[in-house]
């Protein structure tokens, strides 16, 4: 080791992890050899490998189940997910019971209506975002029947935030139960959808009665849900989207729903 | 295809990993299933900057942890298999760690700690990788990495000489 660059913790690591050159893994031996501490804890590293692998490597040489063959998961996008399954059937009772005990919310002794609300919005999104020939009952291309009929029903004027600058385009919305003790009546969800097919989803109902502004980012399963409520309305962005280009969709249907006196009412 | 041939390939290091993660097959294949159809659905996403098996990887744990997150706010309780059970695994062996020990001990490093130090460990991926897989710096994954490898030899070792298990 006379002009080798000094040994760091990275180099012992390395060693271990195999993932040094065979010159640079001789030199750390080397100035190991003169430590038998240190020399003692890399053996002990080495053993921590060993066991790891010995308990799970085997995993690998296992046969793979064909549920998990990438070729036939692409050839039927239709197969709804085993989570998607939970959801959508979760969303098939909630909806023929108008809302009942929120699924998501049954280890809660007393669920929130926001939670209601968020748990509806996000079981809606997994049950019509799959959806190609019936995502929307009402299309984009119907606008102004779309909005009236939508701020008739929620009660409220519903403008659908422009979120082209994010390369996302309405598709059409659709008029949805709220949920079960819902006094501030259905749920107009707008669908938004960009190049790359992947949708987000609005979900609006007029305010809760305690009309209390709040907020909420959350991740369920595997879907983000953006809630916020205020005096006028309450709404739940939900989507799959990675996480920045999520909050900067929720951030833009928040201004534009929640800023605007005369048109959007919110 | 090229693209679900190269997620193809993964689906068996993906299996060992999430198995690790879960403790638990049923749960680690469901999954892989979230992880491999979240892939292929935003396959157009993927800029081949990297291997497709970091960005499985990282799918992957974006979703454990997702579901982490979940579970823990609802107080569920996930089964661990009793895969690790005695009589499946070969007694230790005169320097060797026991297997069983290890498994405990894996069990209660805290979670970065752990999705760290299989990926490397486990998976073979290279520092980098990994710590773009986490999402995380490099240096913050050394710094995992050697927490992770301490803790484990405090609870499978003594601190200046390595436990000697000579037989069950």
């Amino acid at each position: 080791m006379t002009n080798a660059a000094p040994i760091s913790e990275t180099d012992l690591h390395a060693l271990v992890d195999d993932q040094l050159t065979p010159e640079r893994a001789a030199e750390v031996e080397a100035w190991l050899a003169g430590r038998p501490d240190k020399a003692a804890e890399i053996a002990n590293w080495r053993r921590q490998n060993e066991a790891l692998d010995a308990l799970f490597g085997p995993v690998a040489s296992e046969a793979v189940p064909t549920r998990l063959d990438p070729h036939l998961m692409a050839r039927s996008p239709a197969r709804p997910r085993i989570a998607w399954t939970r959801l959508a059937a979760a969303a098939v009772v909630l909806l023929a019971i108008g809302g009942g005990i929120g699924w998501f919310g049954r280890s809660y002794t007393l669920p929130s209506s926001s939670d209601e609300l968020i748990t509806a919005a996000i079981e809606a999104h997994a049950l019509y975002v799959r959806e190609k020939r019936h995502a929307v009952e009402v299309a984009a291309s119907d606008r102004d029947h779309l909005v009236s009929w939508l701020s008739n029903r929620v009660e409220r004027p519903i403008t659908p935030p422009d979120l082209a600058a994010d390369g996302f385009n309405l598709v059409g919305g659709r008029l949805l139960p709220g949920y079960e003790d819902a006094t501030n009546g259905p749920a107009a969800q707008l669908m938004y959808e960009n190049a790359a097919a992947e949708r987000v989803t609005v979900f609006i109902t007029a305010a809760l009665d305690d009309r209390s502004s709040t907020y909420e980012f959350l991740t369920r399963k595997a879907l983000d849900a953006f809630y916020w409520a205020n005096d006028r309305i309450t709404c739940t962005v939900v989507g799959d989207l990675p996480e920045d280009q999520m909050k900067a969709v929720a951030r833009k249907v928040y201004q534009q729903l929640t800023w605007r006196p005369d048109g959007g009412g919110a | 295809m090229d693209f679900l041939d190269e997620i193809e390939a993964t689906v068996p290091a993906l299996r060992r990993y999430a198995r690790a993660l879960t403790r638990n097959a049923d749960r680690a294949d469901d999954l892989v299933q979230d992880c491999l159809e979240r892939a292929i659905r935003k396959r157009n996403l993927f800029t081949p900057t990297g291997p497709v098996q970091a960005w499985l990887f990282r799918i992957l744990i974006n979703i454990w942890r997702n579901d982490l997150r979940f579970e823990r706010r609802r107080g569920d309780q996930i089964p661990i298999d009793s895969l690790i059970a005695e009589p499946s695994v070969a007694p230790a062996q005169p320097g060797r760690i026991a297997l069983s020990e290890m498994s405990r001990a894996i069990d209660r490093l805290p979670d970065d700690q752990r999705e760290a130090l299989l990926l490397v460990v486990l998976e073979g991926l290279s520092y980098h990788e990994a710590a773009s897989a986490l999402g995380i710096p490099d240096g913050t994954l050394m710094s995992r990495l050697g927490r992770a490898r301490a803790t484990l030899r405090m609870s499978t070792g003594t601190a200046d000489e390595p436990r000697l298990r000579s037989i069950k």
